[in-house]
């Protein structure tokens, strides 16, 4: 009680001298920028976020740490941090409040990251064994095992701070509280529309709310977004590499931005040990299929030439990249069919792939691709938003997802390669070489030390080929010439949002 | 009048409750267990537990039932398994969208049919009948959704009169508002407004044919008189019947058209809430539905009351 | 007959077999379409170019051209061949879609429909339920459950589709229940079953025919609709519903992707509507034949030589109100067929002419061509029609419609019909007042009230605001008086205004015609079949046989002395109170159709008294009295013994 009376007479001081500064440093925020949002909003829990929709996000959450333009971790809500061995020592901004009023503090940073670590659906806090506080603004996380990216996760919604109202809220999927620059206007948004937010009035660096209003429309149709951004009722989107982007590409007054990282496009076999479909034990079936992809042709027709073939989790720019991987699994209908042939399914067989409306045209041509070899692929339409969540069960022997390009490669072995990755739901158990990989990647923090390492699991992901890598794109983002113009637009790193601190609407 | 009404009420209230019993039923024969979908593979016990007694899933149906039926007369169709939506408000906050589009759709329907069907049957075998009837013959064959992509292909993109894709609410800009739901009406109200004017054209046809037509021309009133006022009105009472189906084909042909608008109304949310096998958003979608047709079909009543003095109740 | 739901094309059968008859063209366009799509999907292997499912992403989304006649899709798929292979899945949609609903909806509904009580009570509950949904939301709500696919739509389709059925098969039933036959069959002791497939399944064949064209069509267009917001046929299979979803998604870069499938759904739904509408015209056709009147009238090409000189014979009366001279009223284009010839007659004020005949024999038309109102095809061709002095047939369109009302008018044969069965009486002889003597509503309402009282309706004010069907047959015709002499007309034509009335109530509105005469003092042209009806009214009689006056005379010499065969044939055939029992004597065959006349005499063909003499035309002759037959004057001898 005490406690709670002398942390609310802090913020409110906080809070007033923060509000002299700004009055003086910056005008008032003025005007509304619109951004368009192509996966439907299923949760504005960070912590049960499994997919994509961080756009929905970020105007009320703000992580401990955040990429800098060049993916480098900077401080957010944090200030500082240290690791060593297996603890990661973590300072947190002091001043800062949720936009309810409660305070922003190690106690609270605790519960956090323990309720992410206990719901088990945030990648990057797998390795975290637990977090405590050490003082009332300083933190420290106990590892599982060494994580050398651990602070890279808490730039994303492993690091995203919830007031405790909301955590002990039931309907906070509806209701989020943080201490973002904006707060979710409930009463103005429209359920499967548009999220509206307004400037947060506690904020603790009131300089960087630079709008009246922001605004997520959700518009999951791509010819409704491309639309939505020709008529001015958006200012920018994400997209993918479609025919939509590849509008945008080439119509004046618009421009398709090509953000930092990219997306690989991948097919998962869930089922490796052929549980559901015996044939997705056969390397020699999966193999068969990794050859029967012209990611060539797929890479023109269906991602309208934004895309790069891909034989590996990594893109051409990141250190992890193998460059002797490319063509390891080149288009090759002949040798794909001779794989089929001597593999225990010669006559082929059939599977179900969970589809979500946005990945329709890569699974019918995937489905194309496969046919050419006997094997006939059934897509199952899902609910645009839960694609990721349906990878994580057993409702399908085989998903496919993208990843972006430069995650750390570590999310890999989460994702996919442990027995109890995320997307591994058959919970088969990886072979000793690609778990020895994955651990021994975890050690030393150097990147270089680590490329080597990267490299050889690449090599040996390819060879088990349960992971059928596609096509690499990058983030694209649709906006109107004046969003392009507008210096306060700042692309997130690796990410397909913007990033509101500062961000100023167009004019 | 007002008995009528009342009875018809009286009428609604059991024919809820059926369908509320059939959805809840039927949808409690979902394959998958909701619980699971929740939670997912990874969850423990515990928490499949913690979910299934939110869920209220661990009690008998019949309980589940009541309990749900409970709320319901009050208003509460529940909250959406998925996220803390509340099933009445995502069902209240699309309903404008399809009610425009089932609205305007109707009166298109409504105009075009009985005008077509009127200048087809005063001039039977005529150039303008066999125009009439040749339209629709093929307004009946062609489907709405194809249509809708044809008309945002022409008047949309091309001639860029109308916008492609979106929904702007009445409240926020009538004239964007009729901008908006112009071409998904059209689309949708082209068959109606065949089968309307077949039914208007055979009505009117058979009413001509009557004596009273004859008779209040013999006293000397005019054509036209006589063609508003003691043909139409009772050509009407045919059509009357037929337009209540016809509206509940156009909020039926609404879920689907609105997908070719990208537009966000209950079909949207249905489909969606198919796809997830949402169940209490199912339930409260048909509901409505089934309140809506039922609101039409007593205001198609009152009207065929006021046509056609016979089926008054004295 | 069919309590289903009231579907889209069933209200427009009479519209759809106008149109198509003589467009056997088109009919044999559909049938062939059928066929073609049946062919094609039974042969989709052999016909279509390519593989269906055969992609080449480097040639996209295609133009039309010589190696891909319809052009490729996203994934570079040859469009005309997955359009050929859709057939197959049209085929089996419809087939599997309207075979579940037929399954599963007769049997029921004849089951349900043969029990009654609790089964039908809850199971009709529960269609009712059903139907009160969206069809398409009770597809995706199956579909939920279901899952999606092809079949399982199907499934769902069916389920939806089949509550249709099932009322159509429990109507039937319960219309057959109650015929004498299913009875007696139960007496005789056979067994339910027997019953209902002996005597319940071949009724229920038409209306089931009928519905299963409508459903077929309605399947066809679901299933596109279902595969294309994604809960039907999934893909990459090709159904022209997948192929318009995905032709959605590249409007912007080859909207040709969305004509094929779009034209291939509307041609085959546009052809099992049509071979609809042609079985159901035919299963209506075996019901009530009724040959066609204008295709009758075809065959005869005789055009009747019109005689100028009998108008002379007709003798002048003083004060004459009408006077109608060589009228002839054609049917049809061209010369046409003529339905009256060389009808000449007059009416004194004060006098009332009686017009009888059979049906058929032109007497009602003669009213109507009095008034212009003869309806579509008919016109008159020659003669005169004077009016208070006027020639009617001068006058235009808008002149006319001052006359009637006002100058003439009209009762017709049956109250209950020509009174507008959705206004008040009150509001419908008001109406009158207010257009012709431009009363004002107060005045025109008090006006009628006292016409409703003249009339002989007690409590007139109260009566006023009754509904044609809240009245009486008597009262109704009372009614109609009234409005007819609303404007004090000069001339009434009274179209057997009492044969649909009981016979008690026909004296009692034959006394008020002579009462209003008397007060009003207008002309009236009485049409009937009734010789004693006309005994009773008339001052004089005119006889009318196919469309011509065969005689003439006062109602006494009439019936003293009939001249004519004819005329003696009616007179004979006339009930008598007294003699109830011994069967009528009647005049063997039937008037001739128009067109199908005699050339000479047209009685010629029914007459006792035929000789040679009346193969060809005969004149109406005579000066007090007018006859039209040569062997008038031996007859009148012969009745005078």
């Amino acid at each position: 009680m005490k406690h709670g009376m002398k942390d609310a007479l802090l913020a409110v001081a906080v809070a007033a001298g923060l509000g002299l500064g700004v009055a003086t440093a910056s005008a008032e925020p003025t005007g509304t920028f619109r951004y368009a949002e192509q996966v439907k909003l299923i949760t504005m829990d960070p912590q049960q976020q499994s997919g994509s929709g961080v756009p929905y996000l970020r105007p009320v959450y703000e992580s401990l740490f955040e990429r800098g333009p060049d993916g480098v971790p900077v401080p957010l809500l944090a200030t500082g941090y240290e690791v060593d061995g297996l603890d990661v020592t973590i300072t947190l901004r002091e001043g800062v409040a949720f936009s309810n009023g409660e305070a922003f503090n190690a106690e609270v940073a605790v519960a956090n990251i323990n309720r992410g670590v206990a719901l088990a659906i945030i990648e990057g806090l797998k390795t975290v064994e637990s977090a405590e506080a050490v003082d009332e603004f300083t933190l420290r996380i106990k590892l599982k095992e060494p994580d050398p990216a651990i602070i890279d996760s808490l730039c994303h919604t492993g690091g995203m701070m919830l007031a405790p109202a909301a955590i002990a809220d039931p309907a906070l999927d509806r209701n989020p509280i943080g201490t973002g620059p904006y707060v979710y206007d409930r009463e103005a948004s429209r359920e499967g529309e548009v999220r509206v937010y307004t400037p947060n009035p506690t904020y603790w660096d009131k300089d960087k709310i630079g709008l009246a209003r922001y605004e997520v429309w959700e518009l999951p149709d791509d010819t409704a977004r491309l639309n939505a951004l020709k008529t001015g009722q958006i200012d920018a989107g994400n997209w993918l590499a479609n025919p939509q982007s590849a509008i945008i590409d080439r119509t004046p007054g618009l421009k398709l931005v090509r953000g930092s990282g990219g997306l690989n496009y991948h097919v998962i076999i869930s089922d490796r040990e052929g549980t559901v479909v015996p044939a997705f034990a056969d390397l020699d079936v999966r193999q068969a299929m990794a050859h029967a992809i012209d990611r060539e042709a797929f890479g023109k027709a269906i991602q309208f030439g934004l895309a790069e073939k891909s034989f590996q989790p990594y893109g051409k720019d990141d250190w992890a990249y193998d460059p002797a991987l490319e063509g390891v699994y080149e288009y090759d209908l002949d040798k794909a069919r001779e794989y089929m042939a001597k593999s225990t399914f010669p006559e082929g067989f059939s599977f179900d792939m969970p589809s979500i409306p946005i990945y329709q045209s890569r699974l019918e041509a995937l489905a194309g691709f496969f046919n050419e070899i006997g094997i006939r692929m059934n897509i199952v339409p899902q609910e645009p938003g839960t694609l990721a969540r349906v990878s994580r069960t057993t409702s399908y022997p085989a998903t496919n997802l993208v990843w972006q390009t430069n995650t750390d490669p570590k999310f890999l072995a989460l994702r996919y390669i442990y027995e109890n990755a995320a997307y591994n739901p058959f919970k088969t158990a990886p072979s000793d070489e690609l778990l020895a990989l994955a651990e021994e990647g975890l050690q030393p923090v150097d990147p270089a030390v680590r490329a080597p390492i990267y490299r050889k699991m690449a090599s040996r992901l390819a060879e088990e080929a349960f992971l059928i890598f596609v096509t690499n794109t990058p983030i694209l983002f649709g906006v109107s010439d004046r969003t392009a113009d507008n210096e306060t637009v700042v692309y997130r790193f690796g990410e397909d949002s913007i990033n509101l601190r500062g961000l100023k609407a167009n004019d | 009048m007002i008995r009528l009404i009342v009875q018809r009420l009286l009428a609604l209230v059991p024919l809820l409750f059926i369908v509320s019993v059939l959805t809840f039923s039927f949808t409690s024969l979902l394959p998958s267990d909701p619980v699971d979908l929740i939670v997912g593979d990874t969850a423990t016990q515990e928490q499949y537990e913690i979910v299934r007694e939110r869920l209220g899933m661990n009690q008998p149906i019949v309980v589940r039932y009541v309990q749900w039926l409970g709320r319901a007369v009050q208003g509460d169709l529940g909250t959406s398994f998925f996220n803390s939506v509340s099933v009445t408000g995502a069902v209240m906050q699309r309903l404008p969208v399809t009610l425009s589009l089932t609205a305007v759709s109707a009166l298109i329907a409504i105009v075009v049919g009985v005008a077509a069907g009127m200048a087809a049957a005063l001039r039977p075998r005529s150039w303008i009948d066999r125009f009439a009837t040749l339209g629709a013959t093929f307004g009946q064959a062609i489907p709405n959704f194809w249509f809708g992509l044809i008309l945002v292909a022409v008047f949309a993109v091309n001639l860029r009169w109308f916008p492609a894709t979106g929904f702007t609410a009445l409240s926020a800009s009538p004239w964007d508002w009729l901008r908006s739901v112009i071409l998904p009406s059209i689309a949708l109200g082209t068959s109606s407004s065949a089968a309307i004017a077949r039914q208007v054209r055979s009505a009117m046809v058979g009413v001509l044919q009557q004596d009273y037509i004859r008779a209040a021309r013999a006293q000397g009133l005019s054509a036209r008189r006589v063609l508003i006022k003691h043909a139409l009105t009772n050509a009407m009472v045919p059509v009357v019947a037929v337009l209540s189906f016809q509206i509940t084909v156009l909020l039926g042909g609404a879920l689907v058209v609105e997908q070719v608008f990208a537009i966000n109304g209950l079909g949207t949310l249905a489909i969606g809430a198919v796809r997830q096998q949402d169940i209490p958003m199912i339930q409260g979608i048909v509901l409505v539905m089934v309140a809506l047709v039922v609101v039409v079909q007593l205001a198609t009543d009152i009207v065929y009351g006021l046509l056609n003095p016979k089926a008054r109740p004295s | 007959m069919t309590p289903s739901r009231p579907s889209p094309s069933s209200t427009g059968t009479r519209f759809a077999r106008q149109w198509l008859t003589g467009s056997s063209l088109i009919v044999t366009m559909a049938v062939m379409i059928l066929v073609l799509l049946v062919l094609l999907a039974l042969f989709a292997d052999v016909v279509a170019p390519y593989d269906p499912l055969k992609q080449n992403l480097m040639a996209a989304l295609q133009w039309p051209s010589s190696r891909h006649w319809l052009g490729t899709d996203d994934l570079g798929r040859d469009v005309l061949s997955r359009l050929i292979h859709g057939c197959r899945i049209a085929v089996i949609a419809a087939a599997e879609g309207t075979a579940i609903a037929v399954l599963l909806g007769v049997p029921l509904g004849l089951f349900i429909g043969y029990r009654g009580g609790w089964w039908d009570w809850i199971v009709m509950r529960m269609v009712e339920a059903i139907v009160s949904i969206p069809g398409i939301m009770v597809a995706i709500v199956i579909i939920a459950l279901l899952g999606p696919g092809l079949h399982k739509a199907m499934i769902a389709l069916g389920i939806l589709y089949s509550t249709s059925f099932l009322r159509l098969a429990r109507g039937v039933v319960l219309a057959e229940r109650e015929e004498v036959y299913v009875r007696s069959a139960r007496v005789i002791g056979a067994s339910d079953s027997r019953i209902l497939l002996r005597h319940i399944v071949p009724n229920i064949a038409p209306p089931l025919i009928v519905q299963i064209t409508l459903t077929v069509g309605a399947v066809l267009l679901s299933e596109a609709g279902l595969s294309f917001i994604g809960l039907g046929v999934q893909p990459p299979d090709a159904s022209w519903g997948t192929m318009l979803n995905s032709a959605a998604a590249f409007m912007d870069l080859n909207w040709f992707l969305a004509i094929p499938p779009g034209i291939a759904i509307i041609l085959t739904v546009l052809a099992v509507n049509l071979i609809g509408d042609v079985i159901r015209d035919g299963i209506g056709r075996g019901i009530a034949a009724e040959p066609r009147a204008d295709v009758a009238a075809a065959r005869s090409a005789a055009v009747e030589p019109t005689a100028a000189t009998e108008a002379a014979a007709l003798p002048r009366v003083e004060n004459e109100v009408l006077r109608v001279e060589n009228l002839q009223v054609v049917v049809g284009t061209g010369v046409g067929v003529p339905i009256i010839t060389d009808l000449s007659f007059g009416i004194a004020r004060g006098e009332t002419l009686g017009l009888v005949g059979e049906s058929g024999s032109g007497k009602t038309m003669t009213g109507l061509a009095i008034l212009r109102l003869m309806g579509g095809g008919l016109r008159t061709t020659h003669g005169s029609i004077t009016l208070d002095g006027r020639d009617l047939r001068s006058l235009s369109d808008r002149q006319m419609e001052q006359v009637r009302g006002n100058a003439v008018s009209m009762v017709f044969q049956d109250p209950t019909t020509s009174l507008n069965p959705a206004f008040t009486v009150g509001n419908q002889i008001a109406e009158v007042l207010r257009a012709k003597q431009g009363l004002s509503r107060a005045q025109a309402w008090s006006r009628t009230v006292e016409l409703l009282d003249r009339v002989g309706i007690p409590r007139p004010e109260e009566r006023a605001r009754a509904y044609p069907h809240e009245l009486s047959g008597g009262m109704a015709q009372r009614v109609a008086i009234a409005r007819a002499l609303s404007c004090n007309p000069s001339l009434l034509i009274a179209d057997e205004p009492t044969t649909a009335l009981d016979v008690t109530v026909q004296q009692e509105i034959l006394d008020l015609f002579r009462d209003l005469q008397d007060e009003f003092g207008m002309a009236i042209l009485f049409v009937t079949h009734d010789l004693a009806v006309a005994a009773d009214i008339c001052d004089r009689i005119a006889v009318m046989y196919a469309g011509e006056m065969v005689e003439t005379a006062k109602v006494d010499a009439l019936f003293s002395s009939p001249r004519h065969p004819y005329t003696r044939g009616l007179l004979a055939a006339m009930p008598h109170a007294s003699d109830r029992n011994p069967p009528l004597p009647t005049i063997r065959g039937n008037v001739p159709r128009p067109g199908a006349w005699p050339a000479g005499c047209r009685f010629s063909n029914r007459c006792d008294f035929r000789t040679a003499r009346c193969e060809q035309r005969i004149p109406l002759t005579g000066r007090d009295r007018l006859v039209r037959c040569v062997r008038a004057d031996e007859l009148a001898l012969e009745a005078a013994q």
